[in-house]
């Protein structure tokens, strides 16, 4: 008997437990409503109101814009504005400023505020404010820290001027475009939790690395305002966010995978899929110091990108540079996958092929290390790339590593490195030709360089006239193309899956930190 | 038992002095810092000298002992640190975390003991017949079905099939649900095999058929000798369990967005976030040992002939 009530009692303890610890949680959440005073006004119908609910991958613990990648989520929430946004077609679009406007030494800018701009608790926009949000962003993200340089000033309510120490003629793209320049009003009384901004959307309530609840923005000054209010879940796992999709819990997501994209398609009445080439750029780096030009070339003749495409399921386009080929600075070529030519081209650098199938020369066989990392599908190029030189004679032996920007590509110890980066962050190339081109770059390291090269990205650096950076950045992409220094794989898509009737919510735009706005709707 | 308990506080505190470094040296020694990490974060590259500058106001760029020396120095005044991600501080978080752990584990224990325990004694007495053969091999497939596999088709059945729960969860006790039960599946399978053979064991025992031979009421035998005998091993298993319970389970936190300390700890990992990873290391130290602790104070407890060395 004794024994029949000690376990009664532990069950119960047990229980006791489970129950205190549940309430315990829920006390310990730190859920932030947003004040009330800073509350937008709204208007909401009697009737059902219209709550968007979507699901985010990533979610962060404040929703300070300027520090660290919080800006991306801020703009996602459509809380925060910029002065400037880049359109779906890549170009340099007005938001919360008018224009921009260089003087002819190219360094200083004057930048003139839309007089209709606000804050969602009704004060205006102004140009003392917006520098004070620029000097702040120099201080606070260590990747803006340039921005102390600069001298910024207010010369009246609505202009604004900014000199730079030089030329910068990617002020708007690097920079006033950048989602870590969102405005905010830095006398909010709680920038992490809920800082009063411009955009659509005001926080309603912030879990951190959580659930965010955003409210319509009444006063918004740039329209009219569709929804009621939109929730961001923070889900990262791909089978709870379709799981969620299927039992109506949620109303779309970006960054649908293959497998969940086919089950999607095949009910095009429940779901609607869009499906846009982004920008975020899957490629490997040939290494010049370990492989000779004709092996470079044979390599780069032999990898079927289209077939890798097919292969990811539609997640990808096939990529010939790292820009888009709609993008006035994506217009180069390569040549078309041609085995025999590879083959030819192995054959001329005194390669013959042995009886396992693999060329060989001086008793060795030819052999070639693929580096990658677990993410992004590179492990799968790898291995596909693996099985495609295997075809044409070239051994492929492939070595994973957690972390590429620790390991291979920063010692150069490839001879194929696999990575993926975003490679146009605001619709200019310079970011991209400078990280990859440069012979101060790290992929450097892969022993691409050339004198020609080099001037023309300096000229890029400098040049102001968007045809003409256009052109220079072709001239350059190609110059590394031809060189085989590099193979561009794919471009990854942006695919969107919605419910039927829900718009706008950044489905068109190949960039990951645009999402809702005042036009979205459902 | 004070001195036993005395002597136990003091391994813990070489434990933990041990366990820090090794973390601290290995997470040193692996690829990638938090600087890396937390500027490459969405993909975009930067230059070397901002990565420079960044390790420098981080403080990565000191040499492995000083950083370790002052980690240390701040942990004996009280202050785990500050993560590297976020800036938060790091007993906030792991307090945070703590509380949704807390409830998962103790949750999924719950629900883990309310079935096997009457489960495991019903088969032990009614060995090899039908139920115990269903319950076995319930319990067989229970125990070998992996974390993930058991989460998606939980949630496929009980959410997209049935919408009898919300996939979006909160941490309410119906949001709790899905992942405790997720949870305690597999740990359901394995408390029913070890705890049917306890009873298998004890009841095999001479002193057993000695009993019923003197005409003492089997359902005595049962609750006074041989569930009581067979307490010490079961507390064993438990024991353990909640040690490695308490350690959060990162498939589970996953996939159902509770906010624990697998989940945060397997982020902390990913982000090189030192501070975090070394205050979740010292924290399930302390707990892994406490709990075994107590399990032993539990021998004695329940058994007084039991006495802790």
């Amino acid at each position: 008997m004794k024994m029949r009530n000690l376990i009664a009692l532990l069950l119960a303890a047990v229980m006791l437990l489970a129950l205190a610890a549940c309430g315990g949680a829920k006390t310990d959440t730190p859920k932030t409503d947003a004040p009330k005073a800073d509350a937008p006004k709204t208007d909401a119908p009697a009737a059902e109101p219209k709550i968007l609910k979507l699901a985010e991958s990533f979610a962060y613990a404040s929703l300070d814009a300027h520090k660290d990648w919080n800006g991306w989520y801020t703009s996602i929430y459509g809380l925060t504005e910029t002065l400037f946004k880049v359109g779906d077609d890549l170009s340099v679009q007005p938001l919360l400023a008018e224009k921009a406007e260089t003087d002819d030494t190219g360094r200083t800018w004057t930048i003139t505020l839309n007089p209709k701009a606000a804050f969602s608790d009704g004060k205006p926009l102004t140009a003392e404010m917006v520098v004070r949000n620029l000097q702040r962003i120099g201080e606070v993200n260590e990747r803006f820290a340039d921005v102390k340089g600069y001298e910024i000033k207010a010369v009246d309510a609505h202009t604004l001027t900014i000199t730079t120490p030089e030329v910068f003629p990617t002020l708007l793209t690097d920079k006033l475009t950048n989602a870590a320049f969102g405005i905010m009003d830095l006398d909010s009384a709680d920038l992490d939790h809920a800082p009063v901004c411009t955009g659509p959307f005001a926080v309603k309530s912030f879990e951190p690395e959580g659930t965010v609840e955003m409210a319509r923005n009444a006063a918004y000054w740039n329209g009219e305002v569709q929804l009621d209010g939109v929730i961001f879940y923070y889900m990262n796992d791909d089978e709870s966010k379709l799981m969620a999709m299927q039992s109506g819990e949620i109303d779309g997501y970006s960054s649908v995978t293959a497998a969940a994209k086919q089950i999607y398609s095949a009910e095009p009445d429940r779901y609607v899929l869009t499906v846009i080439p982004a920008t975020r750029l899957q490629f490997y780096v040939l290494n010049e110091n370990r492989l000779s030009a004709a092996v470079r070339k044979a390599i780069n003749l032999t990898v079927d990108n289209k077939a890798i495409a097919d292969f990811l399921g539609g997640t990808v386009s096939p990529a010939v540079g790292p820009f888009g080929a709609s993008a006035p600075y994506g217009k180069v070529t390569k040549p078309a996958v041609d085995i025999a030519g590879a083959k030819a081209a192995i054959e001329s650098d005194g390669w013959k092929l042995n009886a396992a199938g693999y060329y060989e020369k001086d008793g060795k066989e030819l052999t070639v290390n693929i580096c990658y990392y677990f993410a992004r599908s590179l492990d799968s190029i790898a291995l596909l790339m693996q099985e495609q030189l295997k075809a044409v004679g070239v051994k492929a032996e492939l070595t994973g590593v957690e972390d590429a920007d620790s390991t291979y590509r920063v010692t150069g110890d490839y001879d194929i490195a696999l990575y993926c980066m975003i490679a146009d962050q605001a619709g200019d190339p310079y970011y991209c030709i400078n990280a990859l081109f440069r012979q101060s770059s790290d992929w450097a390291l892969g022993g691409f360089h050339s004198d020609e090269c080099e001037k023309l990205i300096d000229a890029l650096a400098s040049e102001t006239d968007t045809a003409r950076r256009a052109a220079l950045a072709n001239q350059i992409v190609q110059m590394a193309i031809d060189d085989n220094a590099f193979g561009f794989v794919g471009l990854f898509n942006k695919t969107t899956v919605a419910v039927p009737g829900v718009k706008n919510i950044g489905e068109n735009s190949p960039f990951d930190f645009y999402a809702v706005n005042a036009a979205t709707d459902k | 038992m004070g001195n036993y308990i005395g002597k136990r506080m003091l391994h813990l505190v070489g434990i933990l002095i041990a366990l820090s470094f090794l973390t601290f040296l290995l997470m040193y020694l692996t690829p990638g810092d938090a600087a890396t990490k937390k500027l490459n974060a969405q993909g975009i590259a930067v230059s070397q000298e901002v990565l420079d500058a960044t390790r420098k106001a981080m403080g990565l760029d000191r040499p492995f002992l000083v950083q370790y020396g002052d980690w240390a120095l701040g942990v004996l005044r009280g202050d785990l640190g500050d993560s590297y991600k976020d800036g938060q501080a790091v007993a906030a978080k792991l307090g945070k975390a703590l509380g949704y752990t807390a409830l998962l584990a103790l949750g999924s224990l719950a629900l883990s003991l309310l079935v096997s325990l009457p489960l495991s004694v019903l088969t032990a007495l009614k060995k090899d017949t039908a139920l115990d053969h269903i319950v076995r091999f319930f319990s067989f497939v229970a125990n070998s079905l992996p974390n993930f596999l058991i989460s998606v088709l939980l949630m496929y059945f009980l959410c997209v099939k049935a919408r009898l729960l919300p996939v979006v969860a909160d941490d309410s006790l119906r949001g709790l649900l899905l992942p405790a039960l997720a949870l305690s599946i597999p740990m359901t399978g394995r408390f029913l095999r070890q705890f049917r053979a306890e009873v298998l064991e004890q009841l095999s025992q001479s002193y057993v058929s000695g009993a019923v031979s003197r005409g003492v009421k089997r359902r005595y035998i049962l609750w006074r000798n041989v569930l009581h005998n067979a307490c010490i091993p079961i507390l064993t298993v438990v024991g353990l369990q909640i040690g490695t319970l308490f350690g959060g389970s990162v498939v589970i936190e996953t996939i159902f967005r509770w906010p624990g300390l697998g989940k945060m700890a397997m982020d902390a990992i990913t982000n090189r976030d030192y501070p975090v990873i070394q205050g979740f290391v010292l924290f399930t130290s302390v707990v892994y040992v406490l709990v075994n602790l107590l399990t032993d104070i539990a021998y004695h407890w329940v058994d007084p002939r039991v006495r802790p060395e």
